[in-house]
């Protein structure tokens, strides 16, 4: 029963698209088959994105290649500590007759079509800027000129680098929460791959690199409702709803849960977090990730290939803990799988 | 000369000092001192009750005179019948080179006493007098000539000769000890007969599944025998084993490769068991039977591994 049922071929014919999808990008990022394959399934469970990861590994190359396959109306803006909330709606300048004009800024100027918004350095950009973005991506709506923008395509892709700390805002943890994923992005780790990104000046013109992504592979406007058609039809049966479960306790309560990890005092690692709004994410992507499968029912594997994208950046340690966070976070998943028995 | 010796007894009765009642200086001997001797003193004051001394007015430890140091000073106040007795120990060493036998003055000193009452701060002066001590020399002054000078130190004192029994007994008994405290340290850590052993899951598994059979039946009996091969397959692996994690496990418990491809179906099966609503095409696929025979292959391997 690796195929689904006939009755799905539409479900079949998207499942193709996905990985034709999958190649396209491939085209222009080399080495990241694992952040590829996220982004498909963040796309197809209609989930906002975060980027993260060291400066010039391809974050933004990757934003860029999905937002050309994807097809719709794209905008993008670079985050600075000086951006306001108004600057993302309005644009204000003089005209040539001198007078002061508003006009419609990044997020409403392609009405509502926009189908990616694309938010670079998002860290850089202050704390009113990121609540202005969490109303976009929880409703998928802004009010301005006296009225409601409605976007319902909309899919919000963000990068921050980790690197820098200095005029950086960290993401307010409700607004962290609206991400469906956190993809760590590292530069390839193969050689052949690592060779060709610095000898290969094909990949050193990123404008012309994009340019070789085909165009609107995937048709967004339709996308929503497949989303919603393969959360239908792949299937949950109760022993992973148990296993789900056993690992959201797990991971919330790892000291009850018999999980120990050297050096750390599980009674008081963890202060909270993993949100059932994040678990229920969690389940989307995994049922996205059956779907790209080629199943129609969830198995343990498909919570385990997106856990810690979608999990990672819920929880939160107490803050004696929170700077080693990168080092304890994969750490304690790990160790969860370890534990919570499948079946 | 043991007894206290009670050298001197000053009793003023000055309208001025009134406060204080008497002085009295003891000292164990009063000759007999050689160079760096200590000579301890003890002085008592007795003054009217509410008074104490005042402790910045006490002399300081340090040279007092050229052949004179001081070398501590202790302060003790407590009731005596209506008065207050204030007892200063005094701890001197002394210095003087004698020649011959010699008596020298120790000075005396003033102790300031006081008294906080509602009306301020009363104070009086309690004098310590000189008193004096005798020295003696250490050596002739004029020694018997002799042709080696090394000859004129006198040698050294004869030390007894020391018993090593005890302290190799007690070293003995110590090491011992320690040698005991091995054990439980070794449990601690596991260390030697303390090892774990290794388990054999899935001998262990073969058990648990001969009492699936005897209770359990149709689907349940199925899903329960997936189960106890799936929670021996985890013990071995030390972690929990999903299907897609085979290879790795063969990779890293190559005694089971002999195994792989029961083990490929073992996993398709479950999987259509617990997550494909087919426990029936499963149990079909691969029924109990065939998880017990895997059990005994495995646990074959476990045990030749």
């Amino acid at each position: 029963m690796n195929t689904l049922r006939p009755g799905d071929a539409i479900l079949t014919d998207w499942r193709e698209a996905a990985t034709r999808f999958e190649r396209e990008i491939a085209k222009a990022v080399v080495g990241q088959e694992r952040a590829i394959r996220l982004v498909t399934i963040a796309i197809f469970a209609r989930g906002h994105v975060m980027l993260e990861g060291d400066v010039g590994v391809g974050k933004t190359t990757l934003l860029r290649a999905v937002a050309r396959a994807l097809g719709g109306a794209y905008e993008r803006v670079e985050g600075t500590v000086d951006m306001m909330p108004t600057d993302l709606i309005y644009h204000t300048y003089l005209g040539e007759d001198g007078r002061p004009r508003v006009e419609p800024g990044p997020v409403l100027r392609q009405a509502q079509d926009l189908s990616v918004f694309f938010f670079n350095e998002i860290n850089r950009a202050r704390p009113q800027v990121h609540a202005l973005l969490l109303r976009i991506m929880a409703e998928r709506s802004v009010a301005a000129f006296n009225r409601e923008y409605h976007f319902p395509n909309l899919q919000v892709f963000a990068d921050r680098n980790r690197v820098e700390r200095e005029e950086t805002f960290e993401l307010p943890a409700a607004a962290r929460d609206r991400f469906l994923m956190e993809i760590g992005m590292e530069a390839p780790r193969n050689a052949e791959a690592r060779r060709a990104l610095v000898f290969d000046p094909r990949f050193h013109d990123t404008d012309r690199l994009t340019e070789e992504v085909g165009a609107g592979v995937l048709d967004h406007d339709r996308i929503g409702a497949i989303a919603s058609a393969i959360q239908h039809s792949v299937r949950a049966e109760p022993a992973i709803e148990a296993y789900v479960v056993g690992l959201w306790e797990a991971l919330v309560r790892p000291a009850a849960a018999g999980i120990r990890l050297s050096g750390l005092d599980m009674e008081r690692l963890i202060q909270g977090g993993a949100s059932p709004r994040g678990v229920a994410f969690l389940v989307r992507a995994a049922r996205v990730r059956a779907w790209l499968e080629g199943r129609d029912w969830l198995v343990p594997e498909d919570i385990r290939a997106v856990f810690p994208e979608v999990m990672a950046h819920r929880v939160f340690l107490e803050p004696v803990y929170e700077m080693r966070r990168a080092e304890i976070v994969p750490e304690l998943i790990r160790a969860v799988f370890d534990t919570v028995p499948a079946p | 000369m043991r007894a206290l010796l009670l050298v001197l007894l000053i009793l003023v009765s000055s309208p001025a000092l009134a406060q204080v009642r008497g002085v009295e200086l003891r000292v164990p001997r009063a000759f007999g001192y050689f160079l760096g001797d200590l000579v301890q003193v003890q002085a008592d004051i007795r003054v009217d009750p509410g008074f104490t001394v005042q402790r910045a007015s006490l002399p300081k430890p340090g040279p007092v005179t050229y052949w004179l140091d001081l070398r501590t000073v202790s302060v003790e106040e407590r009731r005596e019948g209506d008065a207050t007795l204030i007892r200063l120990r005094l701890t001197y060493q002394d210095f003087y080179a004698a020649l011959d036998s010699r008596t020298l003055e120790v000075p005396g000193f003033p102790v300031t006493i006081e008294s906080g009452g509602k009306g301020g701060l009363t104070t009086a002066t309690a004098q310590i007098p000189a008193w004096k001590i005798g020295v003696s020399p250490l050596r002739e002054v004029q020694p018997e000539r002799r042709d080696d000078p090394a000859e004129y130190l006198l040698p050294d004192g004869r030390a007894p000769r020391l018993d090593p029994q005890p302290a190799t007994v007690t070293a003995l008994g110590l090491l011992a000890l320690a040698a005991l405290a091995l054990v439980p340290l070794a449990r601690d850590r596991a260390w030697g007969p303390f090892a774990p052993r290794r388990g054999r899951p899935f001998a262990l598994g073969l058990k648990a599944l001969r009492r699936v059979k005897r209770k359990a039946e149709g689907e349940a009996r199925t899903r329960e025998a997936f189960l106890v091969l799936h929670r021996a397959l985890d013990a071995t692996a030390g972690r929990r084993l999903l299907a897609d994690d085979l290879a790795l496990f063969l990779t890293a418990h190559p005694a089971f490769r002999g195994q792989a491809e029961n083990l490929k179906t073992f996993f398709a099966a479950s999987r259509r068991a617990f997550f494909g609503r087919e426990t029936e095409a499963a149990a079909r696929a691969f029924p109990v039977s065939d998880v017990e025979a895997l059990l005994v292959r495995l646990a074959a391997a476990e045990r030749s591994a």
